[in-house]
């Protein structure tokens, strides 16, 4: 479901419409963390594309919170 | 008098958003007497490798009708709060606009469209501000949300991008469509695939639901009930998402 990139951050592979696969990342992802409510997209409050470390890009989104944890 | 105040880049990841920040500068604005603010709204800009961003790269927006001699003071409030409330590692960008001033609105309101669709460079952004007589400041690291700020104040008087910061409440789950034009962030409820809407409908509200911006007007976008027992219901939110 992942890819790591070079600066060390983790790329999801599904893209931005698979939105059973972000909910089902989410589920027991340590870092998950809501995001503000107008950025909050994904009618399944805990998932990947509610999270505040995650980085849109223009296909998908990185993470940025194993990231930020060194 | 009309104005828009329009902000970018106030964040970072553990910080409260900027939609928070636009929130209190409105909220600032009308207690300190100079006016009256309107809903504030979201715009999604260019998410792109060469455009530094936290996460989502969105500026955030509200009208408000002020009085003329409060022009300065709001900008230098506005301009104040963002230098003291921005988040560590923020590049923070604040645009304010008279309409009674604003030389060429399409222009405006063309860069902001551009800027969904195109990485654009802080000198560009200057010199339009300054041929359209519009306020552009930087207030923390390298100022680069200047750029989403202009952008969110062209989308936001181009009137058919964003959504709302919040969403509508009400005290039932279902409401007719009187009751939800009555609300003042609601100026039309459409069906977002044309089917006429009438006034006695009844419209099922799912979580949170938000207007966008059509016409110029805050929409709330319905679509055909899932249940027999009313005519419409609100959108979800991954509908949501494009706006």
């Amino acid at each position: 479901m992942w890819r790591t990139l070079e600066n060390g951050t983790r790329e999801f592979l599904p893209g931005k419409e698979n939105w059973a696969a972000a909910a089902l990342a989410a589920l027991d992802c340590p870092g998950f963390l809501l995001d503000v409510d107008e950025e909050v997209i994904a009618d399944e409050e805990r998932s990947c594309y509610n999270c505040r470390y995650r980085r849109w890009s223009a296909a998908s989104f990185t993470c940025q919170w194993r990231f930020q944890q060194g | 008098m009309q104005i828009v105040i329009s902000i970018d880049d106030t964040d970072n990841l553990e910080s409260r958003g900027t939609g928070e920040i636009a929130s209190l500068i409105a909220e600032g604005l009308t207690e300190k007497g100079w006016g009256t603010a309107s809903l504030v709204t979201r715009h999604q800009l260019l998410v792109h490798p060469d455009i530094p961003y936290t996460s989502h790269n969105s500026a955030m927006c509200f009208a408000a009708e002020i009085d003329e001699g409060a022009w300065e003071q709001v900008i230098g409030f506005a301009g104040e709060f963002l230098r003291r409330e921005s988040a560590e590692g923020s590049d923070p960008g604040l645009c304010v606009v008279s309409l009674p001033g604003l030389r060429h609105t399409p222009e405006l309101v063309e860069f902001g469209r551009r800027a969904k669709r195109e990485v654009i460079a802080m000198p560009e952004a200057y010199q339009l501000a300054e041929r359209l007589g519009v306020h552009l400041s930087e207030h923390g690291g390298t100022g680069q949300g200047i750029i989403g700020a202009l952008a969110g104040a062209g989308l936001r008087l181009w009137g058919n991008d964003g959504r709302m910061k919040g969403s509508l409440t009400f005290a039932r789950e279902t409401v007719s469509v009187t009751e939800l034009l009555a609300h003042p962030n609601v100026d039309e409820v459409r069906c977002v695939t044309g089917v006429q809407v009438s006034a006695r409908d009844l419209v099922r509200l799912g979580e949170k639901p938000k207007t966008v911006l059509i016409g110029g007007a805050s929409v709330l976008l319905v679509s055909a009930a899932e249940s027999a027992d009313v005519a419409w219901q609100t959108l979800h939110r991954r509908q949501l998402k494009d706006y």
